[in-house]
């Protein structure tokens, strides 16, 4: 891995930057930027002829957990993606499995984000995980073991993570921090052997500094001289303020979000706060709603103050559900230049179509356009950061924010059928919200007959 | 106008290009508004103008230049207003290829369990709210004609072939007759777009030769064999389809709707059809299924977790063709397996696949024809697909000892 810092901001501390991440084999990363977020390897509704030809996505994130289920008939069964013959053009296990494109990167986590809430919780050796049939522990052994079978691009060893809402006490903190030290500790010293080792980037908790700064610490002065370390995964942005002041060693290691930003806004403030690289879950969540993302950075000029009829912030996405799109022959939002497939081959009618007869190809339409729009965004981030410096980008910034609704609308359209375990705990189920299908009366279960298969399917 | 080869109509020229000497199986090409296809053809059925996840992009990337669309269903959604004001569903969906729609009659039939049939037309209750609607050849013209498709179908009156009502099938086979007279005369765009018959009669041959004579009477630029797939035993199938493939004319392409299993298409070419259609394929992709030319393998079952093989070895679409070859995918089974009922992605896979293999199945048909080695490619076809003669579907023998092939001659 090779990670250069090309433009950085001249005071001291962490703040916006722009960079560039590149892996042998791999596009290289232009940062700021961000991750794919896949689900069981793949990236929701897009195959991966698709994501070679139409998405600008250079980065996929992965979690273990999604490829480990024990099946209640086959216990014993290894996990089988460890046993993946890797060939000349998927040369790792990991995208010969996936069969994603060669020139993405990957980078593989335990938990997916956001990871399910574990009942059980995690032990000494071992973190809770969620995976198709239910949860499991995966323990620190074989997940080190796993990502030196797989050999992804960036790994992230193991984080002692509550993943809840609710800020842990401090004794639960204090645990967090002593656990995630003893593993990383162990992490280093088992991969200190290996001829190849990963490119490591290590967990900063969502907890205070005050409480983890031995760990954070012992990353600065243990495996940064050794060239172990190659990057952070942070879990609370709001921390990097902190570890510039106590920690400055660690920045010029690339910074990986993990916190779930949930709008362009709050990425906006993480980039400031100093991310190079984005996860970028709700990308996958707002393609579900048939929302279609419409926001560009920077934003479009501010109206004129004397321009009293100046239309208020302006939605960061629109609701192709609803009927005003019905025949509408224009790309899918008011981004005209949109180049992504689903504006330059389609329209805004036919995805509108597509929610309405809830077939899949909206949610995949839907998916590539959102995925070119938030690539077009950081391009444009990356561009006034270049060209203008930080203070060009707070401006821009400043506007942005008061160009677009500050959150997204929840979107009219249902959702795709229910397709994931992975959702059941997280946003209240989507049985309820769906109405029943119609006209099902020849029956889904009548797998394999042909018999009353004439003509239609629904 | 018809020469010895070729029949041209104001939006469809049909050239017969070979024929098999032992059985009635032909090639043929046919031009149609919106571009050439290959007979015999499988046609991939895209209900609601989008077939199963794929993009317009992906499906023409499977060879697939004519697919279904159906008019029940564009009708409800998005309906006749929208398919006006964006002009027609080539449009709406992003396909420049050709479009085949149903009259909508039969989804109403099979879809709505009160649907009844009159002079009139077909009156049901509308699945939006209840209210009383009716459907009748002149609407169903509209409608196809709104959509714009290149084959349309004339409603039909559809029963089952299973029917015992003798009284019934005559009526419904001369009302089909009254109302392609109805559809031809509805029909508004005759040089930019083809109205098939559909001959119906049941399972009684000489209804159906009747039907047969009516029908050609009317001189539709094809014609379709309808009325099968309901549930008939496949010996009664396959002696429909030759009953009406000996009284069809040479030059019009021959159309029987709604079957889809390879058998049943190997078999009908033999019997001299020339265009197929049924969800069954896409369909089955969405339960994990695959076709292959040794038969429906389930990616759900263990034996494939850990099975790195393609989908199908050999099979040249874009899934299961060798990583290493430009556009491959390198798809493996344990990845599907993986994904099956979990990520949409697994079933856009399989359908890939599944359609690729059906078009695959009628390409290969096309070149046995050509080549005249027919007879030799539907006994490769059944050898791959069974284990042993001794298995071969007996009504598969004995339709195919009917025009010249004994499956079961060494
Ligand atoms: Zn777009
Ligand atoms: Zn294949």
């Amino acid at each position: 891995m090779r990670f250069e810092v090309l433009k950085a901001a001249l005071k001291d501390g962490a703040a916006a930057r722009v960079g560039r991440l590149a892996f042998a084999g791999r596009t290289p990363i232009d940062t700021p930027n961000f991750l794919g977020v896949t689900s069981r390897g793949a990236l929701p509704h897009v195959t991966p002829d698709n994501v070679d030809k139409h998405l600008a996505t250079t980065g996929a994130f992965m979690a273990l957990e999604d490829f480990i289920e024990r099946p209640q008939q086959y216990l014993k069964r290894i996990p089988p993606i460890y046993a993946t013959p890797t060939t000349k053009k998927h040369s790792t296990r990991l995208h010969s499995f996936t069969a994603l494109p060669q020139s993405v990167t990957t980078v593989l986590n335990t938990r997916r984000i956001p990871a399910v809430p574990s009942p059980m919780g995690n032990t000494n050796a071992s973190v809770s995980v969620f995976t198709s049939t239910g949860f499991q522990a995966l323990t620190t052994k074989e997940y080190l073991s796993a990502v030196q079978t797989l050999r992804p691009d960036i790994a992230i060893p193991p984080a002692d993570l509550t993943n809840s809402p609710i800020t842990p006490n401090s004794k639960r903190a204090l645990r967090m921090a002593e656990r995630t030290d003893e593993w990383v500790v162990e992490w280093f010293s088992e991969l200190s052997e290996s001829s190849s080792p990963p490119t490591t980037f290590a967990p900063i908790l969502p907890i205070s500094y005050s409480i983890q700064w031995e760990y954070v610490s012992r990353l600065a002065e243990d495996y940064l001289p050794t060239a172990q370390l190659s990057g952070l995964a942070i879990h609370d942005p709001d921390l990097l303020p902190d570890l510039a002041e106590h920690c400055a060693p660690l920045l010029p290691l690339p910074r990986l979000s993990l916190a779930d930003p949930r709008t362009p806004h709050h990425i906006l403030r993480q980039i400031a706060l100093g991310i190079d690289l984005f996860a970028l879950p709700f990308i996958n969540t707002i393609s579900d709603a048939g929302l279609a993302l419409s926001f560009t950075f920077p934003p479009p000029p501010a109206p004129s103050p004397e321009n009293t009829t100046a239309p208020g912030p302006q939605p960061l996405a629109v609701d192709l559900s609803l009927p005003q799109h019905a025949a509408s022959l224009a790309p899918l939002t008011p981004i005209r230049t949109c180049p992504c497939y689903a504006c330059t081959a389609h329209h805004a009618a036919y995805v509108h179509h597509l929610l309405a007869a809830r077939e899949m190809l909206g949610w995949t339409l839907l998916q590539l356009h959102n995925h070119a729009v938030v690539a077009a965004f950081f391009a444009g981030v990356r561009d006034t950061l270049a060209q203008g410096g930080p203070e060009a980008f707070e401006a821009a910034a400043r506007q942005f924010a008061l160009a677009y609704e500050p959150e997204f609308a929840e979107g009219v359209g249902e959702r795709p059928r229910a397709r994931g375990y992975q959702y059941k705990s997280v946003g209240g189920g989507e049985g309820k919200r769906n109405k029943p299908a119609w006209g099902k009366l020849d029956g889904e279960g009548a797998e394999g007959a042909q018999a009353g298969e004439k003509g239609a399917e629904v | 106008m018809a020469s010895n080869r070729t029949f041209t109509s104001p939006a469809l020229a049909f050239e017969l290009v070979a024929r098999c000497s032992v059985t009635r199986a032909r090639a043929s090409i046919l031009t149609l508004p919106h571009g050439t296809v290959n007979l015999p053809i499988f046609m991939p059925v895209a209900t609601q103008a989008s077939l199963k996840g794929l993009t317009p992009e992906q499906l023409e990337g499977t060879g697939c230049r004519l697919c279904l669309n159906n008019t029940y269903h564009l009708g409800l959604k998005p309906g006749q207003e929208v398919l006006d004001a964006v002009g027609g569903a080539h449009k709406l969906q992003g396909w420049n290829h050709n479009i085949l729609t149903d009259s909508g009659g039969f989804q109403m039939v099979s879809l709505l369990k009160l649907a009844n049939i009159t002079e009139e037309g077909v009156r049901f209750l509308s699945p939006h709210d209840g209210s009383p609607m009716l459907l009748t050849p002149e609407h169903s013209m509209s409608l196809q004609n709104s959509i714009g498709s290149d084959i349309m179908m004339q409603l039909d009156d559809v029963l089952v072939t299973t029917s015992p009502d003798k009284a019934r099938m005559r009526e419904a086979m001369e009302r089909s007759v009254r109302w392609l007279d109805r559809c031809i005369a509805a029909h508004k765009n005759p040089d930019t777009q083809n109205l098939f018959c559909i001959i119906q009669g049941g399972l009684d041959l000489d209804m159906r030769r009747e039907c047969c004579r009516e029908m050609l009477a009317r001189d539709t630029p094809g014609i379709a064999i309808g009325g099968l797939s309901g549930g008939e035993a496949k010996d009664d199938f396959c002696r429909v389809v030759a009953a009406c493939t000996e009284l069809l004319p040479d030059l019009k392409p021959r159309y029987v709707m709604g079957i889809g299993y390879p058998e049943d298409l190997v078999v009908s070419v033999a019997l001299g059809a020339d265009m197929f259609d049924c969800v069954w394929p896409t369909r089955t992709a969405r339960f994990g299924n695959a076709i292959t030319k040794h038969g429906v393998l389930n990616m759900k079952r263990e034996m494939y977790a850990a099975d790195f093989g393609p989908i199908e070895e050999g099979c040249g679409c874009q899934c299961c063709r060798p990583i290493e070859e430009d556009g491959a995918m390198g798809i493996t089974r344990a990845f599907v397996h993986h994904n099956a009922a979990k990520e949409t992605v697994a079933a856009h896979l399989l359908t890939l696949h599944n359609v690729w293999y059906q078009l695959n199945l009628m390409r290969q048909a096309r070149e046995a024809i050509i080549e005249d080695r027919f007879p030799a490619f539907v006994k490769e076809f059944f050898g791959n697909l069974y284990a042993d003669r001794s298995s071969y579907p007996s009504w598969a023998v004995d339709a195919l000892k009917g025009v010249g092939i004994d499956l079961l001659a060494t």
